[in-house]
């Protein structure tokens, strides 16, 4: 077999599309190309994220083989010396990391350190510290990181003032780190420093082990007893940890990376199919002297292959250019900001950027594939015939494959999640497409063999035309589609999401005012005392606390969010989508999310365990509620019940209602001035919070819209490419309708009649066939990452629009196409063989 | 390392930028009274409890063994409530001079006080760092020792009276009358015990020397370097003597104290000692060179000190930024003998980098 | 009958103002009924013939008549209307479209020029049964041969009685006996018809088929002898 070596001269046919079509090539290439650099921009940005993660983690902690850690709120110091003295350990690093508020706005982590132990795990990053310790042992010290400094404008010997309870400090920055010791935007402090200042006295969040040589660390980790809620890492799990975070969102991103390549891999099937219909009589030609059946398919397959990688190599590129890109312009967190790193180095791992090019042949071979079987199958004798250039389609052959794949598309839709991800519904959209697409030629078929003959012969030529061109009409359509459907499907998922989560905004917030300590700032609380003077705030009429704190519930898992507050009899002002019927009757009740209910198994009407001031306590499950806005869990429990179980009395939230005549921005004024928090504390109107809310999510979902815009335009690309392609081809054809007496006009009028048409169909199709994908995301996909219920919401009237946009883009196009295939000689077109 | 740490002394003050803190100055006339002042004085800046010693094993080869326990006090606040405010930094080092193996053996620790883990008593000598300790029960010292690859555990008991050095235990450092310290000696000390070298323990029996020494006035800007040894004389008497250097290597102080086999005892004035360097040996890590071999004139005594050794450096960049030599050594006098102990030698590297 | 059918009046047409005139003041005239074969080397500017007199074409001096009326004083609308009614067209490479049956591509010019649906279908079959394939109305171009497919494109010509047929080397893809075939149906049924016609050939034998022969050469229609 020489299989390759004499598939030159089929080669040749193929190349020449190079010097023919060099807009179709570069467009298929581009479409592969379009969807590997969004799979591999995400892919890279998380991994630098993640690797940022690790490296800050590492930079800070040193050589720490394990960190014992809790949540924001920490553990009990007491938990150091017993560590410390325990066997095995050889360091014992006890670390408080709190988020500052800083005087003017903005925020600061500060790691409070015994710089004396600290030193000992990371000597080269305190070595320069070596001899101030003592001055970083005074109460006002600060050391900051060359990027806190940079950022914040401050050297050696500057100050920097917190907000610290309705008080102010100022800190010296007695030295500022070297370049190299940490990457993050951080200040080092003493412990002792920190933890008076900002109230957590006898509380660490941290303790970075180092073990003794030759001590096991996750088998060290395993045999730790420790405070419920506290957990000790390696830095291995972190990093695991830290992935789950982002993966439910880093996943659905790839799913919109796929839409594209999807597309591009109909697109290098839709050219490569019409190449070989155009081709059929130099393949029958190439059969006929002697080329092997089995060496035009290679020739088609390679071609496909090249397409492949040259988008692969041009979209690893650009997905690499893309993720240094919005690495530079906003950090790493993929604009969710689950991570709060920042990093402007993008991750370069070789294997992963090599599969990514593979990924692009791969795609771009599976879509040459059917055309390579089509241009094998050529029968040489009848393609050679004059007159048989356009074979009649074989419609209905793979019927039964399409409906298998629905069937089995269907079925996939029920299977449950792996490994927490979805694949089944991903599997069940790829099928459900597939089939889909298989399905479009029957469907046309069917729609035009149900359509009555027009009268007017314009319309009659139209439609028989169409009749006979189903195949390359059905070709065509594929790439719109599979767009058109998958834009269908993401935006119905959209906009549930958007209206459920107004909805939700609507019941979670109903107070009139909202008070809360500044995001990342833990340097202030609302004390007892505090809230009694916010209570006697003139315009008052009701307050409302709420303490929010995070929990560990397991190692490898985020942490989740407790919120205690008020709860009515049956908390009838929760957004409660399930309630147990009986429940244990000696338990304090709780209300998990979703997230909470589906990723610890937490079942309705059983028990869950909080860790509550360092024991484990028994909740009864009441009810399940939906929280958007935290999809790592959340569980909500009175605030009367928690502050006897856990003696806390501080509180970081308050809701207000406002009094007959009071007005939101007269009484929130008043409660500023009467707390002196300044901007520790921020006093939002109900109306303002949830319109940040919505921004928030609109800007989280923008890449969303865009990746759907461009598979969108790479779809209707892919069509008006198959238009041109056709037009061109039909030359004779209009030549011979323009002396038969046909006017110009008539002949593009008929053109874009066709265009419209066929634009029509794929654009009723594919918002069939997404309005089904839209079920399996809403329900299957959707459910299954972020662990929320949607109500499911179709946005009739943005989705018909954009429908009818699409099919008079399809008709203009076409119309387009055929100017310039009619503005040559009528006559020369009808000499030449067509 | 006591000198080298002494000299750091100058760090803290030059470091605050608003001292907060008084600390008690060394005054003449109050004598140290045993057993009270063997425990630690936390209102003073520094502080040291300082064991060193020859041993000797079964087969006879000789090792040199150094414990060391410091206390400094940071220019603190007291009033932050927090468990970590201590203002006691606790620093500890251990050497063991192997010539058997060519190799020292040493291992250092430092944290601040606190949550048990790190303190040093009043009142007795008790100090530690997590299972690093220096204790005393029933008379007697006890060392224990457990650094990574070698560790010690010894019982010192002291076969003689403590000698108060200068006078009743005021020590003179320089000539400013402030430049003093708190100071007294254990000369003698009986050791028996265990010394783990990797992962072979080997018992061991010999004689050590302890000396307990505090002071807030550090030495003077002027004073670079100091030389210090102490002596066990087999004629069951002792020998302290030291000489601090300034920046040109000329002697801006000395004294000593002589303990004679007779239980009499002599203080050494300035001019009444003299250290004359003989052999250098040169450090292959550092590159600094250090006169190993000395004559030393002490009051009557005129001996030849060679070391157990010459690679007896210590460098402890790593916590207190100070490399020096200090090391076991034997004095002869003429051509024999005389005694064993350990001799220090500090500021001939680079001024000390902290600065 | 006032006017002939068609009148070449010094017709002049040349692609570029500093290139040779393709034609050159030629004038002719043709009668109705009559049937006159073109000859003429390739590129002697046949064809550029045929699109002036088509209307397709615009000369630069001179004019087309055709019943009196000059194509110069019609807009491309009025042009196309005339085409439609009045012309009809063979070509050598059939141009029957593949999609439609062979009975609806007959039809289209019927189609066009508006007759009653229920005529069309009577009249196509008339027609095809006239070139022979009667009971093809239903069939697939793709069935036909070659000479077959030229009968449907004669059929398709001649369909709406048009009062000129232009046919440009209508045999050239055909194999002798078809051509002849083709040929003798071309020529009866132009005249059967009423109209008159061209036949742009370089065969003598096609050329033996018409009333009489002209050799183009750019500058007048020369008789010929070709029987």
């Amino acid at each position: 077999m020489r299989p390759v070596g004499s598939a030159a001269p089929s080669l040749a046919v193929f190349g020449a599309q190079l010097r023919d079509r060099p807009l179709r090539l570069f467009v298929s290439i581009a479409a592969i190309a379009v969807g590997i650099a969004l799979a591999a921009a995400v892919y890279l940005i998380n991994e630098s994220a993640l690797a940022e993660f690790g490296r800050a983690t590492r930079e800070l902690s040193g050589t720490a083989d394990l960190a014992v850690r809790g949540t924001k709120a920490g553990f009990d110091e007491s938990l150091y010396p017993q560590l410390a003295t325990r066997a095995g350990v050889r360091v014992a690093s006890p670390v408080l990391a709190r988020e500052a508020a800083l005087v003017g706005g903005g925020t600061l982590s500060i790691e409070g350190v015994d710089p004396l132990v600290a030193a000992q795990l990371r000597p080269e990053l305190y070595g320069d510290l070596a001899g101030r310790y003592v001055t970083l042992l005074e109460p006002d010290a600060l050391v900051l990181s060359a990027a806190a400094a940079r950022e914040l404008q401050l050297a050696q010997g500057g100050t920097l003032a917190l907000r610290v309870g309705v008080g102010e400090r100022t800190l010296r920055v007695v030295a500022v780190l070297p370049e190299g010791a940490t990457t993050r935007r951080v200040g080092l402090m003493d412990i002792a420093s920190l933890q008076w200042l900002t109230g957590s006295l006898g509380r660490l969040t941290r303790i970075d082990l180092r073990l003794a040589p030759g001590v096991d660390a996750s088998r060290y980790a395993a045999s730790l007893v420790l405070p419920a809620g506290v957990d000790a890492m390696t830095p291995a799990l972190e990093q695991t940890r830290a992935a789950n975070l982002t993966r439910a969102y880093r996943v659905n991103l790839d799913m919109l990376a796929l839409v594209a390549l999807l597309t591009g891999a109909f697109l290098v099937y839709a050219t490569q199919a019409l190449a070989v219909m155009r081709r059929r009589r130099q393949l029958a030609l190439l059969r006929a002297l002697g080329v092997r059946r089995i060496e035009l398919r290679l020739a088609v397959l390679l071609e496909g292959a090249a397409v492949g990688a040259a988008g692969g190599l041009a979209g690893t590129v650009l997905g690499w250019l893309i993720a240094r890109l919005v690495l530079s312009l906003q950090g790493a967190d993929l604009g969710a900001g689950l991570l709060q790193v920042q990093t402007t180095q993008v991750a370069t791992p070789p294997f992963a950027l090599a599969a990514f090019i593979a990924t692009g042949v791969v795609v771009a071979v599976a879509g040459a594939w059917l055309p390579a079987r089509r241009a094998a199958e050529v029968a040489p004798a009848r393609a050679l015939k004059a007159g048989d250039d356009d074979a009649p389609a074989r419609v209905h052959e793979r019927v039964a494959l399409a409906l298998g794949l629905l069937l089995s598309g269907a079925a996939l839709a029920f299977v449950p999640p792996v490994r927490g991800l979805p694949l089944g519904g991903y599997a069940s959209i790829a099928a459900l497409l597939a089939g889909g697409v298989l399905l479009v030629p029957a469907f046309v078929a069917a729609t035009l063999a149900h359509l009555p003959s027009p009268r007017a012969p314009l319309a009659a030529l139209v439609l028989a035309r169409l009749r006979l061109s189903i195949g390359q009409s059905a070709v065509s359509l594929g790439a719109i589609v599979v767009s058109f459907s998958l834009m269908v499907a993401m935006a119905i998922m959209v906009h549930s999401f958007r209206d459920s989560f107004e909805r939700w905004l609507g019941a979670v917030l109903p107070a009139d005012l909202y008070l809360r300590v500044t995001p990342g700032a833990d340097t202030f609380e609302l004390t007892p005392a505090e809230a009694t003077l916010l209570a006697a705030v003139p315009g008052v009429a009701r307050l409302e606390l709420r303490r929010t704190l995070q929990l560990s519930l397991a190692r490898d898992l985020p942490p989740v969010v407790l919120i205690a507050r008020p709860l009515e009899a049956g908390a009838g002002n929760l957004p409660i989508i399930a309630r147990a019927t009986v429940l244990e009757p000696t338990l304090p009740v709780a209300y998990v999310s979703e997230a909470l209910h589906d990723l610890y198994g937490v079942p309705l009407g059983g028990s869950v365990e909080l860790p509550v001031a360092g024991r484990k306590v028994r909740f009864a499950v009441a009810g399940i509620w939906r929280d958007y806005a935290r999809s790592t869990g959340s569980v909500i429990v009175d605030l009367a019940s928690w502050e006897q179980l856990s003696g806390e009395r501080r509180n970081t939230e308050a809701s207000v209602w406002l009094g007959a005549r009071a007005t939101a921005q007269s009484v929130g004024e008043a409660i500023s001035a009467r707390l002196h928090a300044g901007d520790a504390l921020q006093v939002i109107e109900s109306g303002a919070l949830k319109d940040r809310a919505l921004a928030a999510f609109d800007r989280a979902f923008a890449i969303t819209y865009a990746l759907e815009a461009v598979a969108v335009g790479i779809g209707l690309l892919s069509v008006v490419l198959a238009f041109a392609v056709q037009a061109l081809a039909r030359r004779a054809e209009f030549g011979m309708l323009r002396h038969l007496g046909l006017r110009r006009a008539q002949v593009l009028a008929m053109l874009a009649g066709e265009g419209a048409f066929m634009g029509a169909v794929g654009v009723a199709y594919g918002l069939l066939l997404g309005l089904v994908l839209s079920l399996v995301l809403v329900y299957v996909v959707n459910r299954q990452s972020f662990h929320w219920t949607l109500d499911y919401v179709v946005p009739l009237g943005q989705l018909l629009a954009v429908a009818l946009t699409l099919v008079a883009a399809a008709a203009l196009t076409a119309g387009l196409a055929g100017r310039v295939a009619t503005s040559g000689s009528v006559v020369r077109a009808v000499r030449e063989d067509w | 390392m006591r000198r080298a740490l002494w000299l750091l002394a100058g760090w803290a003050v030059a470091a605050a930028a608003t001292p907060v803190v008084d600390y008690p100055p060394v005054r003449p006339g109050v004598a140290v009274a045993l057993p009270a002042d063997a425990g630690a004085h936390p209102d003073f800046r520094t502080e040291w409890w300082y064991v060193t010693g020859w041993l000797a094993g079964p087969d006879g080869g000789p090792l040199g063994f150094q414990v060391t326990f410091f206390r400094t006090r940071a220019t603190l606040r007291r009033d932050n409530p927090s468990a970590f405010a201590s203002d006691q930094v606790l620093i500890a080092h251990v050497a063991v001079s192997d010539p058997a193996r060519g190799r020292l053996w040493h291992d250092q620790r430092v944290a601040r006080a606190g949550f048990g883990l790190a303190d040093a008593a009043m009142g007795r000598t008790d100090v530690h760092l997590r299972d690093w300790s220096l204790s005393t029960r029933d008379g007697r010292l006890q060392a224990r020792i457990a650094a990574e690859d070698f560790g010690l555990t010894l019982t010192l008991e002291p076969r003689q009276a403590p000698l108060y050095n200068g006078r009743d235990g005021y020590s003179q450092k320089g000539p400013a009358a402030g430049s003093a310290s708190y100071y007294y000696s254990l000369p003698g000390l009986a050791v028996h015990g265990q010394v783990r070298r990797g992962a072979q323990v080997l018992a061991v029996t010999g004689s050590a020397w302890l000396d307990h020494e505090w002071s807030s006035s550090p030495l003077d800007e002027a004073s670079v370097g100091w030389d210090w040894v102490g002596l066990n004389l087999d004629d069951g008497g002792a020998l302290m003597a030291f000489r601090i250097r300034d920046r040109e290597g000329h002697v801006r102080w000395a004294g000593g104290t002589w303990r004679a086999a007779d239980g009499r005892v002599q203080v050494l004035a300035p001019a009444e000692v003299a250290f004359t360097a003989g052999r250098r040996w040169r450090s292959p890590r550092t590159g600094i060179g250090y006169p190993v071999q000395w004559h030393l004139a002490a009051g009557p005594l005129s001996l030849t000190l060679t070391p157990l050794m010459d690679d007896q450096e210590s460098d402890s960049r790593q916590s207190t930024g100070a490399v020096y030599w200090e090391g076991a050594i034997e004095a002869q006098a003429d051509g024999r003998r005389f005694g064993r102990g350990y001799l220090e030698l500090t500021g001939y590297g680079d001024r000390l980098k902290f600065r | 009958m006032s006017a002939p059918l068609l009148v070449l009046d010094r017709l002049v047409r040349r692609f570029g103002p500093d290139r040779p005139a393709v034609i050159d003041g030629l004038s002719f005239t043709l009668e109705a009924g009559e049937w006159v074969a073109i000859m003429g080397e390739s590129g002697v500017g046949k064809s550029t013939l045929l699109n002036v007199i088509a209307g397709l074409d615009r000369p630069d001096e001179g004019a087309v008549r055709i019943d009196g009326i000059d194509l110069g004083d019609l807009d491309d609308d009025a042009l196309t209307l005339l085409r439609r009614r009045s012309m009809g067209f063979v070509f050598q490479a059939f141009h029957v479209l593949p999609y439609l049956s062979v009975g609806r591509n007959v039809a289209l010019p019927l189609s066009l020029n508006g007759v009653d649906e229920r005529q069309v279908r009577p009249r196509v079959e008339a027609m095809l049964a006239e070139v022979g394939l009667a009971d093809a109305f239903a069939r697939s171009p793709r069935e036909l041969s070659g000479g077959e497919l030229q009968r449907v494109a004669i059929a398709r010509a001649l369909v709406h009685r048009p009062r000129l047929v232009l046919a440009d080397e209508p045999t050239g893809n055909l194999d002798p006996k078809s051509a002849t075939q083709v040929l003798a149906l071309l020529a009866r049924t132009v005249r059967a018809y009423g109209g008159g016609g061209l036949l742009i050939t370089h065969s003598r034998a096609a050329a033996a088929s018409a009333d009489r022969a002209c050799e183009f050469d750019g500058r007048a229609l020369v008789p010929l002898a070709v029987r």
